[in-house]
């Protein structure tokens, strides 16, 4: 596995989200890059993101899933704006319902560090409503 | 933003200007006892009788790649088409054109830029896919594998079906399109399928009713509002202008294109309700010089009816918004009120024959302005079609504009 992605999954163990930053010029890029798409310089490092955004899209995925993903079954994808100015996919924690009806596009939600830390987790940022207890 | 646009380098009666002058299809739907290699033998006859010519009359072979297996693809790379058509130690060149979805257009750029170069006289373009009977499970997991970056999003569960569920979601937001209005799309499309003997879905009606009570797939996607996977192949035949006026045959130009590339993966999309279209747009009706109101059809890449509809908004072809509730109300259904979309009922209803919905949708444009479609679909008067492509994860936005060439 590549450096970057190995500190991006790694922060995410630790239940931190990163956002690489460029040495030279201090600009953010997501997904990270090798080379810094703004000045060029492969002098990369990391940002820790604050956690907070809003919700810009997201789908429940019911049926058909790729290989590996069956027994997660239902799940929630979204991508979220992050206050920092970048972009992400990642996971929806459910409602108590086990459903995703109490989520809204464009309301803040925040990083759940706990989808990320646990044994066996997958190495993807999840997100929970802005204040909600998950968080 | 600038526009990196230039004039054509070539006009409409010149004589190394590209023009098609023939296209063939094969029937979309599940042919499991249907050859790979036997598939595309009849695209390519059928396209060369289309265009009163003979394997001999090509030198150059562009395949447009088969997802179904990258085994089979390898024959294509490897020059297999060349010697099933006969054409050992003839046929100057073989190789392959690939952006997904969108190869129907980037294709047509890089054959025309063959032909009015100099570098090829006539240009035969194979397509053909296998995947309605392919394994499905297999199709879904390769599919959630390509344009899915592995480091960032794989791990995420992500599938092609929840791509067009987060599209979707927000283009509904911001359009205010209802689940009503989307699923008749998908209806409008049927319309035209029905009318069309080489789709998947020519002999099955549709109606809202039965889209929004299918399951749910990918919120908000009902499983019939997802594109079904479908074996089928087109080819089409492309030379030059005089080579066309020497053998008197009717053509068909490429008066300007014009894209854009927005991004790799859709978490990096910033606008999943306007995609690349705008600019696409705008790129292409400076190239040609066209407006929207200066076209008679319109063949646009419609993986889902958020899809099309994005895109039939950013190309000026319907109001802001209004996409989806202008192709559901039947205006671009046969006999209605606006111009025409998708006559061959798109990838929707004819079938998504992987790269090839979109070469079915542009060989569908190129046909209705021929005037070969089969009664009653064909069009009366089609002299300027647009054909727009996209596909993968919407990584890019492309559209080219064909009209009828002149014979004088």
């Amino acid at each position: 596995m590549d450096k970057q992605t190995e500190e991006f999954r790694s922060g995410l163990r630790q239940g931190e989200l990163l956002i690489q930053r460029c040495e030279q010029c201090s600009r953010l890029n997501m997904y990270p890059k090798f080379a810094c798409p703004f000045c060029q310089s492969e002098e990369l490092g990391w940002a820790q993101a604050a956690g907070t955004g809003s919700l810009y899209a997201f789908t429940v995925c019911r049926l058909a899933s790729p290989a590996g993903f069956e027994e997660e079954l239902p799940y929630a994808l979204a991508i979220v704006k992050l206050d920092e100015g970048v972009q992400l996919l990642g996971r929806l924690t459910p409602d108590e319902d086990g459903e995703w009806n109490g989520y809204a596009l464009d309301t803040p939600v925040e990083f759940v560090t706990a989808g990320s830390t646990g044994e066996g987790a997958r190495p993807i940022a999840w997100f929970s409503r802005a204040g909600s207890s998950a968080a | 933003m600038s526009l990196p646009v230039a004039p054509l380098n070539i006009t409409a009666g010149d004589a190394n200007d590209p023009v098609f002058v023939g296209v063939g299809e094969i029937v979309s739907g599940r042919f499991p006892d249907r050859s790979f290699i036997q598939s595309l033998t009849q695209v390519a006859i059928r396209a060369l009788k289309d265009a009163s010519m003979v394997p001999a009359d090509i030198d150059t072979v562009v395949l447009i790649p088969a997802l179904h297996s990258f085994d089979q693809q390898a024959d294509l790379v490897f020059s297999r088409m060349v010697e099933e058509l006969g054409l050992n130690r003839r046929a100057k060149a073989n190789f392959m054109v690939h952006s997904g979805g969108s190869t129907s257009d980037n294709v047509v750029r890089v054959v025309s830029g063959l032909i009015s170069s100099g570098h090829a006289k006539t240009v035969l373009v194979l397509q053909a896919e296998g995947w309605g009977s392919a394994d499905l499970r297999e199709m879904v997991t390769m599919l959630s594998w390509n344009g899915i970056p592995a480091q960032w999003e794989r791990e995420s569960g992500l599938n092609f079906n929840s791509i067009g569920g987060l599209i979707t979601q927000r283009y509904m937001l911001e359009s205010g399109s209802s689940a009503e209005d989307l699923a008749g799309v998908c209806v409008s499309l049927r319309k035209w399928a029905n009318l069309n003997p080489n789709a998947m879905y020519a002999n099955k009606t549709l109606s809202v009713e039965q889209v929004l009570a299918s399951k749910m797939v990918s919120d908000p996607l009902h499983a019939m509002e997802c594109p079904m996977m479908a074996d089928g192949g087109v080819g089409f035949v492309m030379t030059s202008a005089a080579n066309a006026k020497a053998k008197d045959l009717p053509a068909v130009r490429v008066a300007g294109s014009g894209g854009v590339v927005s991004h790799y993966s859709i978490g990096q999309e910033t606008d999943l309700a306007t995609l690349g279209w705008k600019i696409a747009a705008e790129r292409t009706f400076e190239q040609s010089g066209w407006g929207p109101e200066d076209i008679d059809m319109a063949q646009v890449y419609d993986s889902y009816a958020a899809v099309m509809s994005i895109a039939v908004e950013g190309l000026g072809l319907a109001k802001s918004g209004e996409g989806a509730r202008l192709i559901a109300s039947g205006a671009t259904s046969p006999g209605g009120s606006g111009i025409p979309m998708n006559t061959n009922g798109g990838l929707l209803s004819a079938g998504h024959t992987g790269v090839g919905g979109g070469t079915a949708l542009l060989a569908e444009g190129v046909r209705q302005v021929l005037g070969r479609a089969d009664a009653p679909r064909q069009v009366a008067d089609v002299n300027r079609v647009l054909i727009a492509g996209t596909g993968g994860s919407y990584m890019d936005s492309q559209v080219l504009l064909l009209e009828r060439a002149g014979r004088n």
